[in-house]
């Protein structure tokens, strides 16, 4: 559980203008790669995997580090709702077993999508997933969720 | 005793055999320990408010310090016997008190370590009433793990015993729906964990995610002081299969068992002659194998849940033969999850022998040999054969506590006394039981 200084980016006020424009829609999620990453296309069940410490790797083979949004957050409940089906207990019970018998502990965190997208643009391992309207050149989006 | 309301919480839950059952009906301790239980509390939850460190990129070893805990009260209707939820447990509710906060009540503190990308250890303290009647911490977990590869880990140290679905995390009351796991599925054991190495292997097949464990180790699990019991040789394979909603899980465990309960019985027999000899080789717990089998079926798409496990167990011993199995289905609505359980545990096999031959004996040797034929048929009706039916409803009350309420309808049968302990002259086997549980879960 690890703890990201929280920062605010300008790209990050961007987001929240987009989203006041369109206050009535929920944000569209996109899970995203390194630009300098080989991955183009990830399904959902796959993504799921990686985020749940099932498999840590990308469909090609390639070592996958999942990086998510802070606790608490719309985006990270409406994220593993859609992909995974949980709620934020769920989620908690599935770390508390992970955790508990020794098999895992959950992704790192960042504190906004801005710094989710730093992170994944820096390291050509990481997925992360942000709002659609936070997406620059230096990340793919690999999964558009639904 | 009052309740306390600082006791630590717990889910109970070691395996039951029937010796451990029989020595624990005989020997009621003095109630201690519960000082050290409170100060387990108090330091978890200093340390718990902020204590948490860690980011596995970083070069230096970083740590993580996390906890678990059930506080507990629940009420049985027996008034001959003890409802618990574990035969390691030196009392329950209905004849020892109507109320008791031992059953589920339980503190757990883990402390993990990770060195480096592939090195880590993790060591876990418990805090639960034991067959002593006290919380003394045991270490559950105590183990190194290198990450070979993403997919391989290998682990040296203390490791719980992976059986059925919900035993590696059983006192992690948090993580599943019920107040407790069904009793009569979760005993089969007197073992909990081994210490030993494993090896973790996650792979795929299509859509299907796996991973299968394979561990070898040997157990020594505290009885009623001095007594232990001794298991060599644990040796097991699990396998988990996940395919999107659907988890299933199948693993055999072998184990040669070693203890010295019932011992005086089995002397007295042994010097009864060839006959005597004879009984004892079949029954005391000496060098014993025993097998568990198991196999589960958890399917949970996040609205509902259904959850289904079958179990065998086998030992040429007085721990005798068994079958268990439950079925347990819920639904999700907001913060609320109502559930219903069914669960039932059937011996395999004899629970009773006619023991030494009377016929022909004097008077004297004839009533030394019925008490001891009566001992051995005292241990013997201790296999559990019992059925439950269980409602309850979960309530996620913030994120990492759930308060639950579950009714149990208990039924030993069969001349058992099912999983209950600590019966009295009075009780008798077929009555049922009727057991309320109140637990609050929490993780931090």
């Amino acid at each position: 559980m690890g703890v990201l200084k929280r920062s605010r980016h300008a790209l990050a006020g961007l987001a929240l203008a987009a989203a006041a424009l369109a206050p009535a829609q929920a944000a569209d999620l996109v899970v995203i790669v390194s630009a300098r990453s080989p991955v183009t296309m990830l399904r959902a069940d796959q993504v799921a995997a990686i985020f749940l410490g099932q498999s840590a790797r990308f469909p090609d083979g390639q070592e996958a580090v999942p990086v998510d949004q802070r606790i608490g957050s719309p985006l990270r409940d409406e994220f593993y709702a859609r992909v995974a089906s949980k709620t934020p207990a769920l989620l908690k019970a599935w770390w508390s077993k992970m955790v508990f018998t020794g098999r895992g502990q959950p992704p790192a965190e960042a504190p906004d999508s801005a710094a989710v997208r730093r992170r994944v643009a820096d390291n050509p391992d990481t997925v992360g997933y942000i709002e659609r309207a936070a997406l620059d050149a230096s990340v793919r989006p690999v999964l558009v969720v639904q | 005793m009052p309740p306390n309301p600082f006791q630590p919480s717990a889910r109970p839950y070691k395996p039951r055999a029937a010796v451990w059952r029989f020595e624990n009906r005989h020997m009621q301790h003095a109630r201690r320990g519960r000082s050290l239980a409170v100060s387990l509390l108090a330091l978890g939850l200093t340390l718990g408010a902020g204590a948490r460190a860690q980011d596995s990129t970083g070069p230096a070893p970083t740590w993580s310090l996390s906890g678990f805990g059930t506080l507990g009260a629940v009420h049985s209707s027996e008034p001959n016997a003890d409802y618990t939820a574990s035969v390691l447990k030196s009392s329950g509710a209905g004849a020892t008190r109507r109320w008791s906060m031992d059953v589920d009540s339980r503190l757990g503190m883990q402390l993990d370590l990770a060195f480096d990308k592939r090195w880590s250890a993790v060591l876990q303290v418990v805090s639960e009433q034991d067959l002593n009647n006290s919380y003394r911490p045991r270490v559950e977990w105590a183990n190194v793990k290198y990450q070979a590869t993403p997919e391989l880990a290998l682990r040296v140290g203390r490791i719980a015993l992976p059986m059925f679905l919900s035993a590696e995390y059983r006192k992690v009351g948090y993580v599943y729906p019920w107040v407790r796991p069904p009793v009569e599925g979760y005993g089969a054991l007197p073992f909990t964990s081994s210490d030993g190495v494993d090896a973790n292997y996650r792979w795929s097949l299509g859509p299907v995610r796996n991973t299968t464990q394979v561990f070898y180790g040997h157990a020594d699990e505290p009885l009623i002081a001095p007594m232990r019991a001794y298991g060599r040789r644990v040796t097991g394979l699990a396998n988990i299969a996940d395919w999107g909603a659907l988890s299933v899980r199948a693993s055999v465990i072998g184990v040669e068992a070693t203890t010295t309960l019932g011992q005086a019985l089995f002397d007295a027999l042994r010097a009864a002659g060839p006959a005597g000899t004879a009984l004892a080789q079949a029954y005391a717990i000496d060098h014993k194998h025993l097998h568990v089998a198991s196999i589960g079926v958890n399917y949970d798409p996040g609205r509902w849940f259904l959850m289904a496990e079958a179990s065998r167990t086998h030992s040429d011993s007085l721990l005798g033969a068994t079958r268990s199995a439950y079925v347990s289905a819920g639904w999700r609505h907001g913060d609320f999850t109502p559930y219903a359980t069914w669960s039932r545990v059937a011996a395999a096999g004899p629970t009773s022998t006619p023991g030494l031959p009377l016929a022909g004996l004097p008077p004297a040797l004839a009533r030394q040999a019925a008490v001891l034929n009566a001992g051995l048929n005292a241990l013997l009706a201790t296999i559990p054969q019992q059925d439950s039916a269980s409602v309850g409803l979960r309530w996620d009350l913030h994120a990492d506590m759930a308060l639950k309420l579950q009714y149990d309808r208990v039924r030993p049968h069969g001349g058992s006394r099912g999983t209950l302990i600590n019966q009295t002259p009075g009780f008798e086997s077929g009555g049922t039981a009727h057991v309320a549980s109140v637990a609050l879960d929490f993780v931090y």
